[in-house]
């Protein structure tokens, strides 16, 4: 399994972000049911309450949702959420490292700004 | 299920635990840490009622562990010094046990023995030091008791044995939900199967926190000395080592900011609790000077 007890992200950050790959990846479809914690605690052999904070996360980011009694189900515009979300803390994270390293090579504000739009312009 | 209000354990006049305080209400998966000499084991033990407690007190059910019979039945100590009368053999152990643990899963236990590959034949004095610890354990689990306390379980255990025995703890936990307190030097090792910390240092209960926030309690940085010191005044600082060029500190995880120029990282739970517990008088460098 791609899932490593070792690293320091929490595993069930790693579950939430495994699940969020099956989900990009359709094999977990819309209005789906979810693996249950006891079944992702076998699949990744961890354990249930661990898997279970995975799924809660996903829940209170609107991912998933709850059927009392019957588990949980993959929201309909799941995949979209997960991208438009992916999107925005990639993009930041690029555009940090960007200015972080136009700082270090003393380029200006205005010089990086310039830099962009040629960029964009000839995209 | 377990309480202890200011537990206290004295062997003549040396103090192992002085004052131990928890409590457990549900079943989960809880791993008890600490360094050498600490006191794990013979915590167990008192929850397990093989031992007399010296002040404070323990309640298991509800009821004092030291000749309770009701907590006998219903508690199993998993060690390795643990002894079974010399005259039965594997087979007659396992088939006798069901007298004692209602719930014990015969099936199972020669089910494992049989896929680990030891005999039922033997006699438990003749087994290995690894096998003896996989029969323990085998006959621990299988007991299904409410409250299965493991002290170092895998201790002899070789690499590929012991990954399947933590599975099997897994599997059967899922099946039948129970309270398993497992002590271990090796953390690192059964961080995915546990849900809470149980850290002993120093008599008493240092620790006792989900596995999650004690994975987010510690920040490893390293920098420059003149960005890192700065930062070392507003925090508990755990371990600071200064290796010029660079300076490294662990610092507790309380939400400084950390400028984007200094390289911060998370530490996993057993770095955590080796700092929590390390020695006060320096560190292994100090004694090469």
């Amino acid at each position: 399994m791609d899932f490593n007890a070792q690293s320091t992200t929490p595993i069930y950050i790693q579950i939430a972000e495994w699940l969020e790959n099956e989900i990009l990846a359709v094999r977990l479809l819309p209005e789906g049911k979810v693996y249950s914690q006891y079944q992702l605690a076998e699949i990744f052999n961890i354990n249930p309450a661990t898997a279970g904070k995975g799924l809660t996360i996903l829940v209170e980011n609107e991912i998933l949702f709850k059927k009392r009694g019957l588990g949980m189900f993959v929201v309909a515009d799941a995949k979209e959420r997960i991208l438009a979300t992916r999107r925005n803390h990639n993009l930041t994270k690029m555009a940090q490292e960007i200015v972080h390293e136009a700082k270090r090579l003393a380029v200006s504000d205005e010089e990086l700004i310039t830099l962009i739009k040629q960029i964009q312009k000839e995209g | 299920m377990i309480q202890c209000e200011e537990l206290e354990k004295r062997y003549g006049k040396s103090n192992v635990l002085t004052n131990v305080s928890f409590q457990i209400e549900e079943p989960k998966i809880i791993g008890l840490i600490g360094r050498n000499g600490v006191g794990k084991s013979t915590l167990l033990k008192l929850v397990a009622g093989h031992l007399k407690e010296t002040g404070g007190n323990v309640q298991v059910f509800g009821k004092r562990p030291f000749n309770a019979l009701h907590v006998a039945a219903n508690v199993i100590l998993i060690e390795d010094k643990m002894s079974f009368p010399p005259i039965f053999t594997l087979k007659e152990i396992l088939l006798h046990a069901k007298r004692f643990y209602p719930n014990f899963a015969t099936e199972l236990a020669f089910d494992l023995l049989l896929y680990v590959g030891i005999s039922e034949k033997n006699e438990h004095m003749q087994l290995s030091k690894g096998q003896t610890a996989v029969f323990n354990l085998i006959y621990g689990l299988a007991t299904r008791c409410a409250v299965t306390l493991l002290d170092e379980p895998m201790n002899g255990m070789d690499e590929a044995v012991r990954a399947d025995m933590y599975r099997a703890i897994l599997k059967d936990y899922i099946a039948f939900p129970r309270l398993i307190i497992m002590s271990s030097h090796y953390l690192q090792e059964m961080e995915h199967l546990i849900e809470d910390i149980l850290l002993l240092h120093e008599g008493v209960v240092e620790l006792y926190a989900p596995l999650e926030e004690v994975q987010q309690m510690a920040l490893r940085i390293v920098g420059q000395k003149e960005e890192i010191e700065p930062l070392l005044e507003k925090v508990h600082v755990f371990y600071k080592r200064e290796q010029s060029p660079l300076f490294e500190a662990i610092i507790e995880n309380n939400g400084l900011e950390i400028p984007a120029s200094v390289k911060s990282q998370s530490l996993s739970a057993s770095e955590v609790c080796k700092y929590l517990t390390s020695s006060k008088e320096g560190t292994i460098d100090d004694i090469f000077k």
